[in-house]
């Protein structure tokens, strides 16, 4: 039932020992890098004693990370160093971390870890439809595989011909997707007349990457049969391994053995209290090549106050909301993405797939919103159309306060995206986005 | 029971004509066309001479699509006709959802395909009326 029992249930005085301790030797290893030595000089590592003075130390942003490219963040002689992960950055340098060899191996246990806590065992084939490469969502989870002892299908995203022909073949029983993916590829499965449901073996699915809603959860379930469990990571921490679910399903534990969290208000940066939203803040433990102290993640979540029944000492965040980057702001009314998506998957007969557009229209702003029906719920009167885009209208105005222009379109017209989905686009002059 | 299919469209250029070339394609006869539009999308009705094989060639080429229960009376292709038949049909009270026509025979028979609200119930009150419908068999043929 447990991957590392001594970890995974630690009463919790233990572990917040143990992030004492872990927090200590951390801060020892930034005030390696060049950025935290300057800081640390200034700020005093010595009034930092415990997890709570954390608070004392400022936070790190992206932008420092990007700021200090190549080597500003890097802590360790370079030659130590096994491996580096970098996002893309289309404007500016991309920021990268370094991994060396003990992180390598801490991060394939903790995906080991989350893997075993959703139940897949050794005797699972695995199939991986994440990408591999650069993108820390393939490796990770392909390495956290190997560990388990499941065998491993490096597939990769896309060409959905192959990976169901692999899932056939093979038999496999796990995968990890994206989750806009995962109900395309189940489009898929049914254009050849199979039934994801009892045509193939498939049991469980990691799905992340993509923040999604439960209602796109319980879709992804119901339309494949199997259990889907959320993941959530960031590749400036390690990538996926950072919280999962377990079987109980309500909220991720995050691994509080290797990353001290806060929750913070992300305008003021004060912290919040448990079971309040606010921004993720994390804090490396374990971490030798690139240690990153209080960095700002952009991601809205909450404590879930509370033991969990499975027995981890670990506490639970909420399911990302969104990014606190995200939100779209239309004629000052705060929105984000995750809300309409909310709203459109409760709609019986809305398929998966929507596209937000932002337009100004007079001097205004104007939410459009296009979304597919599902094909299989069509059943041939102008009446239902008009009825399903007034549903639609009219549910997306009760949730947002904002009155948009619904677009209903055809199944499988919207662009099939390989990668992560675009679901926003803001066509204003003047990007109005931000928080 | 007869079948016409239901084809979800919105409204770009060569919509229509993508759906008959997918008809044409899958080597079917397409009887009659008709299209009912919001202005933003639309419902394309299309009669062919096998409804499942023409909602199987739809979906496979991505078309929104759905099969529907028809009935189609014959009547003569002269002035006054369909006013007749639609008199009938109201003395019957049955409410046509969705109507179109095409002409059989120049000058001699035309078809008259409709969807009605309850089609048992419509199908024997038709019996009552002088209108005659055109059996599946003779509509797939036509
Ligand atoms: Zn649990």
């Amino acid at each position: 039932m447990y991957w590392d029992r001594d970890i995974e249930t630690m009463e919790r005085s233990a572990l917040q020992r143990l992030q004492c301790e872990r927090l200590a030797a951390t801060l020892e290893r930034a005030a390696r890098a060049p950025y935290y030595r300057r800081l640390l000089e200034k700020t005093g590592v010595a009034d930092v004693r415990e997890p709570g003075d954390i608070s004392r130390l400022p936070f790190t942003t992206k932008a420092e990370l990007r700021n200090e490219f190549p080597y500003g963040f890097l802590a360790v002689p370079l030659t130590d160093v096994v491996r580096l992960h970098s996002s893309s950055g289309t404007t500016g340098n991309p920021t990268v971390i370094y991994h060396t060899k003990a992180d390598i191996i801490a991060w394939q246990d903790l995906v080991a870890r989350c893997m075993y806590m959703a139940g897949m065992r050794s005797s699972d084939v695995f199939q991986n439809i994440m990408g591999y490469g650069l993108f820390t969502g393939g490796l990770g989870f392909h390495y956290g595989a190997e560990k388990l002892g499941a065998m491993t299908i490096p597939v990769g995203p896309g060409n959905s011909k192959r990976q169901i022909w692999f899932m056939r073949e093979f038999k496999t029983t796990a995968m990890h997707i994206l989750p806009s993916y995962a109900m395309r590829l189940a489009t898929h499965v049914k254009e050849m007349g199979l039934d994801p449901r009892t045509d193939l073996s498939v049991r469980m699915a990691f799905v992340g990457a993509e923040p999604h809603t439960e209602e796109t959860r319980r879709r992804i379930e119901e339309t494949w049969n199997i259990r889907a469990f959320n993941s959530y990571g960031l590749s400036e921490m390690c990538g996926p391994g950072v919280a999962f679910e377990c079987p109980e399903q309500s909220g991720m534990h995050i691994w509080e053995d290797s990353f001290l969290a806060e929750i913070v208000e992300p305008d003021t940066g004060a912290p919040v209290p448990d079971g309040e939203c606010g921004e993720l803040v994390l804090t490396t433990l374990t971490r030798t090549g690139t240690p990153l102290l209080r960095y700002r993640t952009r991601d809205l979540t909450r404590i879930i106050p509370g033991p969990c029944p499975c027995g981890r000492t670990h506490r639970r965040i909420d399911r990302i909301r969104g990014r606190s980057d995200d939100m779209m702001i239309i004629n000052g009314v705060n929105i984000f993405p995750l809300q309409v998506e909310q709203t459109l998957m409760r709609i019986p007969g809305i398929g998966s797939n929507y596209l937000i557009e932002i337009h100004e229209e007079n001097f205004m702003d104007r939410l459009h919103v296009s979304v597919e029906m599902a094909a299989d719920s069509f059943q041939g009167t102008l009446s239902q159309l008009e009825g399903l885009q007034s549903r639609v209208l009219a549910a997306l105005r009760d949730e947002t306060g904002v009155t948009p222009v619904v677009k209903l379109l055809e199944a499988g017209s919207l662009p099939a995206a390989e990668g992560k989905a675009v679901r926003v686009v803001d066509r204003r002059a003047q990007s109005g986005k931000g928080c | 029971m007869a079948w016409h299919l239901s084809v979800f469209v919105m409204n770009e250029p060569g919509k229509l004509e993508k759906i008959t070339r997918v008809i044409s394609a899958a080597g079917l006869n397409l009887r009659a066309v008709s299209m009912a539009s919001t202005g933003e999308f639309g419902v394309v009705r299309v009669l062919v001479n096998d409804p499942d094989r023409g909602l199987e060639a739809l979906k496979e080429s991505g078309f929104t699509a759905a099969k529907r229960k028809i009935l189609v009376a014959q009547i003569d292709d002269t002035p006054g006709a369909m006013h007749g038949l639609l008199v009938e049909l109201t003395a019957a009270r049955i409410n046509v959802e969705d109507c179109y026509g095409f002409v059989i025979e120049e000058g001699k028979r035309a078809a008259i395909v409709f969807e009605v609200e309850k089609f048992p119930e419509a199908e024997k009150a038709i019996a009552g009326t002088g209108i005659h419908l055109i059996s599946d068999a003779e509509i797939y043929r036509l």
